[in-house]
């Protein structure tokens, strides 16, 4: 009943929409015309300032890439949205789980990352109640040494 | 009051002879059944992999146990013997029963939304219906 679930939807990146997200929306509203205008009158005066010199720059930088990455740009934030998104099921839901057994290890290690830690609902999928008693299984075979709290090396 | 279940495991040091752990095994059955409780189960996992150093010692010997009793006390003098033992490293015991009853409520309550749903929709329910008994039949055989 329980072996049959080894794969888990893990691939879902946290990290990778985050850093597209302010990258598109700063090109995109008109960002070349405000980094030529900088360029040519502030850049010189804002060098004294470390932060208004890295600001200056940072713009510089982002308007070549706006035109350049406005090609991959828009994919990538079609990537972005949620309609594009494999809808994550709660695989405990699926399989009509009532009880999540602490002592079947095997079933709980795709819910944990190697260093010990419990993988977070919108890494999984998983439903509230159900997350909530994976929780609890996980404690429990912490305790008592079927699963490590924290790997030590 | 009502018969509760409990969950006991505990580890034995690696090196521990086979008659010493069945020694603890029927001392631990013997103490129980004086209390008034019931050894429902009792497996010995066999010598495994510790997740983390238990004491200095990587592997141990699991034993599960499952026990029924009316009464805590059984808890208290069971432990108070793993505690005492020098082959035993770690133990722990855990109250099932109430996990169980949720289950089981949940399964009525299922069977009661199954029970009732085909009047509104024939076709929806009944292939969900038919998924759990064939992953349980696969898993069994």
């Amino acid at each position: 009943m329980a072996d049959e679930p080894v794969k888990v939807p893990i691939e879902v990146p946290a990290a990778t929409p985050a850093p597209s997200a302010p990258r598109s929306e700063g090109p995109s509203g008109g960002g070349t015309h405000r980094s030529e205008g900088h360029s040519g009158g502030g850049g010189q005066r804002r060098e004294g300032y470390s932060g208004g010199g890295g600001g200056g720059q940072r713009r510089e930088g982002g308007g070549p890439g706006g035109p350049g990455g406005g090609g991959p740009g828009g994919p990538r934030r079609g990537g972005k949205r949620q309609y594009f998104r494999k809808k994550k099921v709660c695989r405990f839901c699926v399989e009509r789980v009532d009880f999540i057994d602490y002592k079947k290890v095997e079933m709980l290690q795709p819910f944990v990352q190697e260093r010990g830690k419990i993988l977070p609902r919108r890494m999984t999928g998983t439903c509230s109640r159900h997350q909530r008693w994976l929780g609890e299984a996980i404690k429990r075979a912490r305790n008592i040494a079927l699963l490590p709290f924290a790997t030590e090396l | 009051m009502e018969e509760r279940l409990y969950d006991l495991i505990f580890i034995c040091r690696p090196a521990t002879p086979e008659e010493e752990i069945s020694k603890i095994v029927t001392t631990l059955e013997h103490s129980a059944v004086e209390h008034g409780g019931k050894v429902e189960k009792t497996e010995k996992w066999g010598t495994r992999r510790l997740a983390y150093r238990v004491s200095k010692h990587r592997e141990g010997f699991f034993v599960y146990m499952v026990l029924r009793s009316a009464q805590s006390d059984i808890i208290k003098e069971l432990e108070r013997r793993l505690k005492v033992s020098d082959a035993v490293i770690k133990y722990q015991t855990v109250r099932l029963d109430e996990d169980l009853k949720r289950q089981q409520k949940l399964v009525k309550h299922r069977e009661r939304r199954a029970g009732r749903r085909p009047r509104k929709a024939a076709g929806a329910p009944t292939p969900a219906q038919q998924v759990p008994p064939t992953a349980e039949q696969t898993a069994a055989s």
